[in-house]
Parts: C-alpha cells; sequence; structure tokens
C-alpha cells in the first residue's frame, strides 16, 4: 500500500536507535570548554591543557567524518596513559587544585566517548560544574563575565540539541536566553542578597599548589628584586581618614631576625594551625578616621600586611605580637580585613629579656670581616643611637647605588656591598645595615613588607603592588623601643617618597621585562586611566559581590527595620522562592485564561450542541457537524439553513490553517449564527408547535 | 500486587479521560499539560544542590550567584516548556489506511496560537515523530506512523504530544484521544490455485457462458467498461454497446466470494480476498466482492479497490465507541489483550 504512505514533515524515529549529537550543539559545547579553560591556564599543567586541546579536536574531527573515534580498547590506552601522567604530576597531593585539574582531565576524556544525547548531558553537568570551580580560583569581574559567558554557550548548545532543525537557532537561542534571564533576574538578585551565609559545613583547607608572587619568609639578596618585576596587586587599602604621606606607607608584614648565611629568616617558624572555620570578610560598617581596610588578593599564607601601631578591628586578623597580623587561616582568597592605628598604644618599652636581646644579636661566627671592624669602630666611638645616625649618614654621603641590576656578590656579600660594589638593592641594604648594628652590638632585625602604594581610579584607594615590596631595619634602642630605620631612604629617597617608578627613572629598569604590564607604560595616560578604571570596577565587584559573605549580609540586614537575623533570612529565603513560583504561576494562569477566551469557540460550538438537544435532536458523539446540522434541519426546518452554514463555518475552522486574527472573527460570526437559530427556533415553535421528541 | 497496579492504571486513565475528553482537536492549556523534569533535570537539581554546598563550604559568593541564576533558569524553563505547549492545537485530520502489521499513516495538523510551539514530538507506543515547529499563528502537517497489529479498525487511546524545548531539562506533554480511527486491511496472503482456475478461461468460454447466463444483466456501455465485457455481437447486429453484468452471481470470476473458500479460517479468508482485489488492482480487471451481509458491485479502479479492502477491513467489527478507554489495533493493545486472556 505504497500509494497510501504519506509524506512526512518531521523526522520518524522510529528505527533510527542512535541519537547522534548534531553539529552546531558540539560546537557551543567545545567553545564553552575553551572558555572554562582560560581562567585555569596558567594553574593547570601544559600537557594537560594540550590533551585536552588534542582529544576535543579528535572529537570535533569525527564530528565532520574525518577520523574516526577510537574504539574501546585505544580509548581504555589513551585513558590510562593521561591518568598514569596525571598520578606522576600530582604526587600524592590532594588538595582542590588537583581535584580541579583531574576535573578537567576527565572532561578531556569524556570528549571521546561523547556519541549520544546523554553524553551531552553528562559533559554539560561536568561543565557547568567546571565553571564553579574557576570561581574558586579566578574571581575578577572579567573572569566571571568570562564565566558566565561559558554558561551562556552551553545553554545555547542544548537548545540546539533540542532542536537541531531550528532555523537561525543562534540568534532565537541567545534572544530566548537573554529573555530569560532579564526575567529571572530580580529573583537571583534577591536570593543573593537574602540567602542566609552559613558558616562552612565543614572544613575545606584550600591550598592551591601554585607559586604565588609576593613576599616569602625568607629573604636573600636578590629576592625582591625578583618581584620590583611585578606589577601585579598585592593589595587595596582604603581609609577611613587622610591616607598617610607617602614616605610613611611602612606595610609590614613579617619580621626577620635569623641570619643563616646569607639567608635572613624567621628563627621561630609559625607552627601549623589548623585552619579555622572562619568567614573571609572583615569588618562592617563605616570606617573610623583612623581605621582602614585591606582587600588582599590570596597569598596562601597567613600573614597580614599593617601600619605601625594598628590594632585589629575584624575578626578574621589577630595580634600576632610584634606589631604584626595574622589571618586566622591562610588567604587562599582575596581577603578583606580592617584594622585601626593607635599611635597612643605604643608597644611596650621594657627592656629585652637578656634571651630577646641575645636572639636579635645573632650573627654568624664569621664571614664579613670588614663589616664587622667597622661596627667595632663605631660601637666604640658612639653611643647606639649614633651608630645609626653614623651608618644612615655614610649611606647617603657615600656613593652608593640603589638599583635594580645589582652585581652578583657571592662571598662576603656585606663586605663586598659596603666596601667594593656600593650597588645594590632595598634587600641587600637592609640585610648589611642589620649585619653591622648587630656586630656594634645594637639588637635588630630585617622587616619585610612593602612600602608605598599609589591612589587608585577616584582616590578611594591605594593600591600597593607587587614592586612596593620593601625590605628594612628595626633597631632597638633604650627607652625608645624598636626604631624603623631604612637604609634605601637614605641611598634613594626618592624611592620612599615617589616610589620604585620615579626611583628607577634614570637607570630604565622599571618593569623592564613586563611588556603587557600597563604600569610599565607610565607616560600613556589613556592606558593608564583605563586600567585604573578597570580596578576600580573589579574593586567594588571583589568589595560588595564576591566579598559578600556573613558578616556584609548581617550587617545590611541591621540597617534594615526589625531584627533581622540568620532565622529571618532562611524565612525570607524561603518566601522569595515560593513568591518566585507564584508568579510564574499567576503569569500562566493568566495565559491560560487568555487561551480560555481564544477558546471562545469551543463555548460556541458547546452552545449549538446545546441548542440541538433541546431541539430534540441528541448530539451523537464523533459526528461531523455537517451530519448534525441535516439532521436539526430536517427536524427543525425553520433552521435549516442556518444550521448548515453554522456546520460550514465549523468545519471551514477546523481544517484551514486557523491565524489568531481569524479565531476571533470565526468565534464572532458563530454566535451571531447561534443566536439567529434560537430566534429561528423559538418562532417555528410559535407558528408550528411540533411535539419534541423526548 | 498486579491487582493494585491495575487499579491504579484504569484509574489513571479514567482521570485522563476526564481531563481530556475523546475528540479529534485537542487544545492544550493549563488545564491538560503535564509537566514534570526529566532525568537530566533531575540530575541538574542535584548539580544545583552539590554546588550550593560548594559555595556554602567555600564561602564563595560567585558560586552562590552561579547558582542562583541557574536554579531560576530552572524555573524560568519550566514556564518556557510549558508556554510551548500551551495554546497548541492538534487536530488528526485525516486516520490512515494501511496493511495490517504495517505503521498505518496518521495525519495530524498542529496549530500554533500565540506562542511558537518547538521541538514538537508525536508518540503512539513505539513511533515517534520529533522535531515539528511551528512558528506563532501558523500550523503544520505532519504524519505519524501508527503501528497496526491486526485487521480492523485502528485507533490507538492516546496520542502524545511532548516538548522539551528549550533545555530538554523539563518535558511538557499532554494526549489527544482521537474519536476517529484508521483502518488497517487484512494481510493479503496469496490464495489457492482452485480460484484462480474459475476466473481463468479464454475468451470463447468467457463469451458461452455470458450467452447461457440467465440472469446476465444487459446494460448500455458506459466509459470505463473493459472492451473483453462489450457485447460484441450484439454491436455487430445492431450498432450498440452493450455490456453484460452479473448480479451476485456466485463463483463467477468476476466476484470475489467469502464462501470460495470452505473450511477456511475467517482472518485468512479475508487475507485471500484481499489478495485476490490487489491482484484485480493490478490487472485493472472489473470485480466485486461479495461478504456475508455485505456485498459490494463489480467495478473497477483504485476508488473500488480501496472500498473493496476497507470492507474486508472492518468485516464483522465493532467501530470504537467514544467512552472505551482503550487502544483499538494498535500493537500494544493487542498484546493486552492477549495477556488478559492468559491471566
Amino acid at each position: 500500500m505504497s500509494r497510501l504512505a504519506g509524506f512526512f514533515n518531521g523526522r520518524s524515529t522510529s528505527d533510527t536507535p542512535v541519537n547522534t549529537i548534531p553539529r552546531g550543539a558540539l560546537v557551543w559545547l567545545i567553545g564553552s570548554f575553551s572558555l572554562l579553560l582560560l581562567p585555569q591556564l596558567n594553574r593547570l599543567p601544559w600537557w594537560l591543557v594540550a590533551a585536552c586541546a588534542v582529544l576535543a579536536g579528535w572529537r570535533w574531527l569525527a564530528q565532520s567524518g574525518r577520523v574516526r573515534l577510537p574504539g574501546r580498547w585505544l580509548r581504555t590506552g589513551i585513558m590510562l596513559v593521561l591518568i598514569a601522567v596525571y598520578i606522576g604530576t600530582v604526587q600524592g597531593r590532594f588538595t582542590v587544585d588537583t581535584a580541579a585539574s583531574f576535573f578537567v582531565l576527565a572532561v578531556g576524556l569524556k570528549w571521546l566517548e561523547t556519541r549520544s544525547a546523554r553524553d551531552f548531558y553528562v559533559l554539560f553537568f561536568i561543565l557547568v560544574y567546571l565553571s564553579a570551580v574557576n570561581f574558586l580560583f579566578q574571581q575578577g569581574i572579567l573572569w566571571a563575565i568570562l564565566t558566565f559567558a561559558a554558561i551562556g554557550c552551553l545553554l545555547i548548545g542544548l537548545q540546539v540539541l533540542n532542536a537541531p532543525d531550528l532555523p537561525d537557532s543562534m540568534k532565537s537561542g541567545w534572544k530566548r536566553l537573554g529573555l530569560l534571564l532579564v526575567k529571572t533576574l530580580p529573583v537571583v538578585v534577591l536570593l543573593f542578597v537574602f540567602f542566609p551565609r552559613m558558616a562552612p559545613l565543614w572544613s575545606v583547607p584550600l591550598v592551591s599548589g601554585e607559586a604565588r608572587s609576593g613576599i616569602s619568609d625568607t629573604m636573600r639578596p636578590g629576592d625582591i628584586s625578583n618581584l620590583a618585576q611585578s606589577s601585579e596587586r598585592a593589595f587595596r587599602v582604603t581609609f577611613g581618614g587622610a591616607p598617610p604621606a607617602y614616605r610613611d606607607r611602612y606595610w609590614r608584614g613579617l619580621i626577620l631576625d635569623y641570619l643563616d648565611g646569607e639567608t635572613w629568616r624567621q628563627r621561630d617558624v609559625e607552627s601549623y594551625q589548623r585552619p579555622g572555620r572562619v568567614a573571609v570578610d572583615g569588618g562592617v560598617g563605616a570606617l573610623a578616621s583612623n581605621q582602614y581596610d585591606v582587600l588582599m588578593e590570596p597569598t596562601d599564607q597567613r600573614w597580614a600586611f599593617s601600619l605601625e601601631n594598628s590594632m585589629a578591628v575584624s575578626d578574621n586578623v589577630f595580634d600576632a605580637g610584634e606589631d604584626l597580623f595574622r589571618f586566622r587561616r591562610p588567604a587562599d582568597s582575596a581577603v578583606r580585613y580592617r584594622l585601626a592605628v593607635e599611635p597612643g598604644q605604643v608597644r611596650s618599652n621594657q627592656e629585652l629579656s637578656p634571651a630577646v636581646r641575645q636572639r636579635y644579636l645573632q650573627l654568624p661566627s664569621s664571614a664579613n670581616p670588614r663589616a664587622r671592624e667597622l661596627a667595632d669602630q663605631l660601637a666604640a666611638a658612639y653611643a647606639p643611637d649614633q651608630v645609626v645616625n653614623e651608618l644612615m649618614t655614610r649611606f647617603r654621603e657615600q656613593e652608593y647605588f640603589y638599583t635594580l641590576r645589582p652585581p652578583a656578590m657571592p662571598r662576603d656579600g656585606v663586605d663586598a656591598l659596603l666596601f667594593d660594589e656600593k650597588r645594590g638593592f632595598c634587600a641587600h641594604y637592609a640585610g648589611a645595615a642589620t649585619f653591622v648594628f648587630r656586630a656594634a652590638g645594637i639588637p635588630s632585625r630585617v622587616v619585610i613588607g612593602y612600602q608605598g602604594g599609589d591612589a587608585g581610579a577616584g582616590d578611594e584607594y591605594l593600591i600597593v603592588r607587587q614592586y612596593d615590596a620593601h625590605a628594612w631595619v628595626e633597631v632597638w634602642l633604650e627607652g625608645r623601643g624598636w626604631v624603623r630605620v631604612d637604609p634605601t631612604a637614605a641611598i634613594a629617597p626618592s624611592r620612599i617618597e615617589f616610589g620604585l617608578r620615579e626611583a628607577m627613572a634614570e637607570e630604565g629598569s622599571f618593569l623592564e621585562n613586563s611588556f603587557t604590564s600597563p604600569q610599565r607604560y607610565g607616560d600613556l595616560a589613556m592606558l593608564q586611566w583605563a586600567s585604573l578604571q578597570l580596578d576600580r570596577i573589579n574593586y567594588h565587584w571583589q568589595r560588595w559581590v564576591v566579598g559578600y559573605q556573613g558578616q556584609s549580609q548581617m550587617n545590611l540586614m541591621s540597617r534594615l527595620p526589625g531584627g533581622i537575623g540568620m532565622r529571618e533570612l532562611g524565612y525570607i529565603t524561603a518566601g522569595l522562592v515560593g513568591f518566585a513560583l507564584l508568579v510564574a504561576g499567576l503569569v500562566s494562569a493568566l495565559s491560560m485564561r487568555r487561551g480560555a477566551r481564544q477558546d471562545g469557540f469551543r463555548r460556541v460550538v458547546s452552545g449549538w450542541h446545546r441548542l440541538c438537544e433541546q431541539a430534540g435532536v441528541p448530539v451523537r458523539s464523533g459526528e461531523t457537524p455537517g451530519a448534525l446540522a441535516d439532521r436539526l434541519a430536517q427536524a427543525r426546518p425553520a433552521v435549516s439553513d442556518t444550521a448548515r452554514i453554522f456546520a460550514r463555518t465549523v468545519n471551514s475552522h477546523y481544517y484551514n490553517a486557523p491565524s489568531v486574527k481569524s479565531e476571533g472573527e470565526d468565534a464572532r460570526r458563530l454566535r451571531r449564527l447561534l443566536k439567529t437559530m434560537k430566534r429561528q427556533l423559538r418562532r417555528g415553535d410559535e407558528s408550528d408547535p411540533v411535539p419534541r421528541t423526548p | 500486587m498486579g491487582m493494585i497496579k491495575k487499579i491504579i492504571k484504569r484509574r489513571w486513565s479514567n482521570w485522563i479521560g476526564r481531563r481530556i475528553p475523546r475528540a479529534d482537536a485537542q487544545v492544550f492549556s493549563q488545564k491538560n499539560i503535564f509537566i514534570l523534569p526529566t532525568g537530566a533535570g533531575v540530575v541538574f537539581g542535584v548539580l544545583l544542590l552539590i554546588m550550593l554546598i560548594t559555595g556554602i563550604n567555600y564561602q564563595n559568593s560567585l558560586i552562590y550567584l552561579l547558582t542562583f541564576a541557574l536554579g531560576a533558569l530552572f524555573v524560568g524553563a519550566m514556564h518556557q516548556t510549558h508556554r510551548n505547549l500551551s495554546g497548541l492545537t492538534l487536530t488528526l485530520v485525516q486516520a490512515g489506511e494501511g496493511e495490517a502489521g504495517d505503521d498505518v499513516p496518521f495525519r495530524f495538523r498542529v496549530s500554533a496560537g500565540k506562542d511558537s510551539g518547538l521541538a514538537i514530538l508525536l508518540a503512539v507506543e513505539d513511533s515517534k515523530l520529533e522535531g515539528v515547529h511551528v512558528p506563532s499563528g501558523q500550523s503544520r502537517e505532519v504524519v505519524l506512523p501508527i503501528p497496526s497489529a491486526q485487521r480492523g479498525y485502528l485507533r490507538p487511546d492516546r496520542i502524545r504530544i511532548e516538548t522539551r524545548f528549550p533545555f530538554g531539562l523539563l518535558k511538557a506533554w499532554s494526549w489527544l484521544r482521537p474519536t476517529s480511527a484508521g483502518v488497517a486491511y487484512p494481510r493479503p496472503v496469496p490464495a489457492p490455485e482452485v480460484l484462480s482456475q474459475v476466473e481463468d478461461g479464454s475468451d470463447a468460454k468467457k463469451e458461452a457462458k455470458v450467452a447461457g447466463q440467465e440472469n446476465a444483466d444487459l446494460r448500455p456501455w458506459r466509459e470505463g467498461d473493459m472492451s473483453q465485457r462489450v457485447m460484441w455481437k450484439r454491436f455487430a447486429r445492431s450498432g450498440q454497446m452493450v455490456v453484460a453484468d452479473w448480479e451476485g452471481e456466485q463463483g463467477s470470476p468476476h466476484w470475489l466470494d467469502f464462501n470460495a473458500f470452505p473450511g477456511v479460517d475467517t482472518e485468512l479468508r479475508l487475507s485471500y480476498l484481499a489478495w485476490l482485489v490487489a491482484e484485480r488492482l493490478q490487472q485493472g480487471a472489473r470485480f466485486g466482492l461479495n461478504l456475508p451481509g455485505e456485498a459490494i458491485e463489480p467495478d473497477t479502479g483504485p476508488v473500488h479497490g480501496e472500498r473493496c479492502l476497507k470492507a474486508l477491513a472492518v468485516w464483522g467489527e465493532q467501530p470504537p465507541r467514544d467512552q472505551d478507554a482503550l487502544a483499538f489495533g494498535t500493537r500494544k493493545a493487542v498484546d493486552g489483550a492477549a495477556a488478559e486472556r492468559v491471566a
């Protein structure tokens, strides 16, 4: 009966068991994967990125039929090899970082077995979670936009998968997605604001294996000059009052009190402490005039940077003694903390105990004889504070140079610096000065941290960058306690007054190896401006969106009328979800009513059926309108014509393509006809009373 | 256990019957659209929960934001998927005809209301037709092959219309419960030789038989009559083209007769007859069909052929009534009936 086989408008799949993935959907999936890899590029091992590129490329070529997907054996082989390489790379370290790498590896391997719609969904889920993992490592606004764009690509891919042959699917897909996002945006914002920020359910250390740039807890003479090549941001500071003068912006981080050969380190290594389950945000409300907020980039370390004479205000930092502050858990993501400068609260001026004094006088037993000799001469001639002044004068008056290109001084470095080369960077001079002071019997120590900080856009905050890293000296003077002494200030005052750029202007070595850094091109005003504006946007993003955590939420809520606590927030969230669902329900109920109105047509038809029943013509189910009209006409000749027209209209409505416009017209016409029929029936009844059949 | 299952099934089917009255056209709305997450949608929900926990544990605001955005999108998609089906009209335009055991094509019209209906799927039992797109205010005609299991009326109880657009995380579906039934012809089985003998024979023999036939009905020639049937002798005599017609003659080569196969099973007889009808049609021969209680006058042409096949198809069968919440003639219906008989 092939002549009866009809035409097909859709795809009949009654006998096509293999559901292959449409090309368009795959493109979006691969595109999204590439976007999601970008934030992790510098973390992932190179072989993993290469493997992902090859595997995704393989899948893509297989789609166009140029190559075949590997069989089961080859696939297993590839999988085993890659996992072996992975295990070799990871070497048993289990961190979030390695877990994220494994996640990427899983996606890469999945490409080879993405054949059906089901596999597509598996990839979709993994990629969505991968984007969440990305947020653990990158939280800048541009990265966030990129990640959300990747999610958008995924959702377009899903639409293509579900309607592969829809014409113009990309444009309409974005449009549909955009509309959906706009509609749901208010709910998302409200949820974000009101969803209670609970404490972590269990402790999760997020120590990545990645080497962060930043100061470290040891200092060899060349160390800080490496940092000076980086314009990465270290932290940003907002002051409640006026920021201190440039020359007073000393951000103390660590005290190095033990000289081990050429290397300065901490004598007491800070003991390991279990990371606490502590909210990362610190300090709420407006800043008092002596307070300042620091928004620090992740360092994976526990040390915080502070001005002299500070006190902890926020809960996430504590005073670790010696005017230093430490976090309760390593700063594995951007962290904000608040301190206050309290000059009145000068630290105890009492005597150093002999043990402590010994500690700050420690020196290696040999090396640098000339420096020791100089120290002996100074100590013999002057009181301790004069010794300090004498050395600074020596630095100021003799031909010492502050340079990013110091010569190598492999043996007796302090001697070489002080008497022969006379060229060095802050770490050299700080180390040498401490050596001389200690040799002269003055308790002293190296302090490392940052010095300086440039104003951000709109002067809202200071930006301290890695090239502001600095090392200086503190000496103990009877009756005055610890006093800051900075050899760099004596040698290159411009470094302390204006920053490294000015200090290196002559040498031309400022950021000489970082070609991509906007700060390198200080003379391009446009570039500087754009870079600062972007930084400002990012600052507010970090401050208000990324940093919106427990305390910020509580602070915001406390400004609302009524005491809103955690429990109330829970109620509000539940209410919000309920409200959103209700609105969705209402909207569809409204559209149903609209549908009912559209369906006035059906009402007219059922009205006609009632009329027929009343006229003694029972409606048989399955009867065509024409047949019913015929029977009605037979029973009640008075309405025969009208009934037949009515039936024809109904027929033409059902069997012609209805349009929204004709829908209403048809219904109106039918209603008129129905009215006429009723009138005709009444009149017929009056003139010609036919007994009704029961 | 089986009992409870059966009761639940019946209740469910009654409930659907109340919601969706039997009609050849159905407008889908809030009242009769069902919506649930798909398997992928459930997994997506679990994923969102895991993401929320990740966000809580790492105190990561951006993960919160992503989770909320995707969650809201899921709710939005629910609305979208529902709207995709709502306002749509599905009309059974023509219930098809075909051989028993084959897929019988049913023609449908899908008309969109204010919103367009994209990626619509129509399905009956295991036959599917997917990827039907209807822009708003337009309509599309589609053909869905419905598998038939046996001769007779073919009417699936429910025709499923479904959409998972846009993301495949949710599915909205409803049914059309058609009144019209298609027809499945008996599957042709080559008839035994005996009969073809009757039909065979030389022109002269036929002529003699025609001449000897008392109740041959003579009537003027009209278009479509075969030249063999014309009484040429009479034409030579009178110049009138007259054609011989036989009335209700059994055993005649022009009549296909139900009673010509004594002792053969009814269904097989019908299959023989179907085969003979197809054969005659191919030859362009003129034939009539005689069934107990029904006779179709000899005629030629495809329309006549179809009429005969249809008569064979529904002989002895009751047309499905509207009230029946049962499928007629589909594979599942037949299997179900068989299972019930066994039980």
